[in-house]
């Protein structure tokens, strides 16, 4: 009996709707259709009406999340086209700034899917975690989110030099925290029944789906922009890239996790770097933006950020384009989600680490009778914890995983 | 594969059918008639290796330039392909059967844009809401128009392809 599932367009724990339609066959998903732009604000034809300068503003708001990433790609393509670098010091509070951005996303996620697994503890752990990374981003920028740090030519605010030691401070407890809670989930047996094998996307549908982030590299698909497409203070700086090989949502956790580490590492970087840059020099005067087109790439959280601008020497982009991540990495759940259980799809859709919204509505349509049962989200949800403490027993038990 | 490389190697293979440009040492644009179009994003994807990133449109009166952007991340540059589809009835091959992750750029194009894309295994709106009548492509400039009156959008356009190397508006090389 094929029956038809759909997730979403509104989900309670993430930012933005998005709908997915399972096709299942019993418990087993067999197909998958999602529909996106729930929440289309237009944002590429605002931004066609906001001088260069503007533009940062908007494009922060495309995602509460990534609200450095947008803005960081955006004016690397200004100064693409106009062919300018900011100053060193810019540079690397702009690294400072994405990754910090970068923790507390991974954070984020980490606590989400603790959430979705039935681990509670572990969404309130990451949860205060994460906290003090919001504190020092509001020290640093003057925002919890939503930074308003970028401009084209340099930074808005210089690093305030008493606040080097708090991120300093932070950094370190950051590293504990971080390695407690890695190891905490590498070694549990009940994730790793849940998570290893489930959704796995291999290196070679990554390669042609156009995978990105930590999607991708857990696959083993070895795209970092930060390394790939080197931009302002990345190629001073030395750090890792975090390949995995399976694909799974374990190794996606895992990618993340360790990411984490890689961040601390360079921020540490970055801020013994900027002692030797001059307080004060954080910006050049862009006065002209040529005709011509930029394009910029950043690594966000969640994979690259592409941003495309092209310019008829006038005060406002005549076309700009943005790509977050997410429209590549949602894709490419079409492929990783089939041969699971539907208490699995949750995890998987979510394992992606997208942005999207606030309550989630699930219907199921039995094809043969034609008859319909709404579920809400808290059913899927159950049905993932009901999971979870299934294998809890069966460990309980000394059964194990079957 | 080297900047220099790839250059050689697409010019050998396409011949006067694309035009090949440097802005800088970390973008080369390749311009492409439209007949070629899948064949060359199939030779930087498959034969050179490229990684697939995105594409996007961009509208003018006579026609919508279609672009796709192929990195080579070990040597750091992009490779942009660009070809021209002319109004009315933008059509072009679709390149979604050799790279399925361009489905939705170009389900996206085409919502957008209205550019018809041949052999596309699922060519429905992407992002429309299901009351928008099938016929209204938000992003045209025949629709902007209609609703801009705060300047003209093609002011300067003509300068911007003179000082980026591309070909007039209407025409492949």
């Amino acid at each position: 009996m094929v029956k038809k599932i759909p997730i979403g367009p509104f989900h309670p724990i993430l930012e933005e709707p998005e709908f997915f339609e399972l096709h299942v066959d019993g418990e087993r998903v067999i197909g998958m259709d999602m529909t996106i732009g729930w929440s289309h604000r237009g944002i590429e034809l605002l931004s066609e009406h906001k001088t260069w300068d503007q533009v940062p503003f908007l494009v922060e708001r495309v995602c509460g999340i990534c609200s450095c990433s947008h803005p960081y790609a955006y004016v690397k393509a200004v100064e693409d086209l106009c062919g300018v670098e900011p100053p060193l010091r810019a540079q690397f509070i702009r690294c400072i700034v994405a990754e910090l951005e970068r923790l507390h996303s991974h954070f984020l996620w980490t606590g989400l899917a603790g959430h979705f697994l039935g681990y509670n503890t572990v969404f309130m752990w990451t949860w205060r975690f994460r906290e003090p990374i919001l504190d020092v981003l509001e020290a640093v920028t003057g925002n919890r989110n939503h930074y308003a740090v970028m401009k084209p030519g340099g930074v808005r605010r210089d690093l305030p030099q008493e606040e080097i030691g708090n991120v300093l401070k932070l950094l370190d407890t950051l590293e504990k925290n971080n390695d407690m809670l890695t190891k905490a989930i590498v070694d549990d047996p009940v994730i790793h029944a849940r998570t290893k094998g489930v959704g796995v996307f291999n290196k070679a549908q990554c390669r042609l789906y156009g995978a990105l982030g930590p999607t991708a590299r857990s696959a083993g698909y070895d795209v970092d922009i930060r390394r790939d497409h080197p931009i302002d203070a990345y190629d001073k700086v030395k750090f890792n890239v975090i390949l995995c090989e399976h694909g799974d949502v374990f190794d996606k956790a895992v990618v993340r996790q360790l990411e984490n580490f890689e961040s601390i590492k360079i921020i540490r970087q970055c801020l013994k770097l900027i002692e030797d840059t001059k307080p004060g020099d954080i910006s050049i005067e862009i006065k002209e933006v040529p005709p011509g087109e930029g394009i910029g790439a950043y690594e966000a959280p969640r994979g690259e950020v592409f941003h495309y601008v092209r310019s008829n020497g006038g005060n406002m982009p005549m076309r700009h384009k943005v790509r977050a991540p997410s429209f590549n990495n949602i894709l490419t759940n079409e492929l990783s989600v089939l041969g699971n259980t539907v208490a699995d799809a949750g995890l998987i859709t979510a394992a992606v680490d997208p942005c999207y919204s606030c309550t989630e509505r699930v219907g199921i349509v039995d094809r043969r009778d034609g008859t319909r049962r709404v579920l809400t989200e808290a059913d899927l949800v159950r049905l993932s914890h009901e999971k979870t403490e299934l294998i809890r027993k069966r460990f309980a038990e000394g059964g194990g995983n079957r | 594969m080297e900047r220099e490389e790839v250059k050689k190697r697409i010019a050998e293979k396409f011949g006067a059918k694309v035009k090949i440009a440097e802005r800088s040492p970390r973008r080369v644009y390749v311009y492409a008639e439209n007949e070629i179009w899948v064949d060359l994003a199939r030779f930087l994807f498959n034969d050179l290796d490229a990684r697939f990133d995105t594409g996007l449109a961009v509208d003018s009166r006579d026609g919508v330039e279609v672009m796709f952007f192929f990195p080579f991340d070990r040597e750091h540059y992009f490779v942009t392909i660009k070809t021209f589809a002319a109004k009315p009835n933008p059509t072009l091959n679709s390149i979604s059967p050799v790279i399925p992750g361009a489905k939705w750029i170009e389900r996206e194009m085409f919502e957008m844009y209205e550019v018809k894309f041949r052999n596309h295994p699922d060519l429905r709106p992407l992002l429309r809401a299901d009351n928008r009548p099938a016929d209204y492509y938000a992003a045209k400039r025949e629709v902007k128009d209609e609703h801009e009156t705060v300047r003209q959008r093609d002011d300067g356009d003509a300068r911007a392809d003179d000082v980026a190397g591309r070909p007039p508006k209407g025409k492949n090389p």
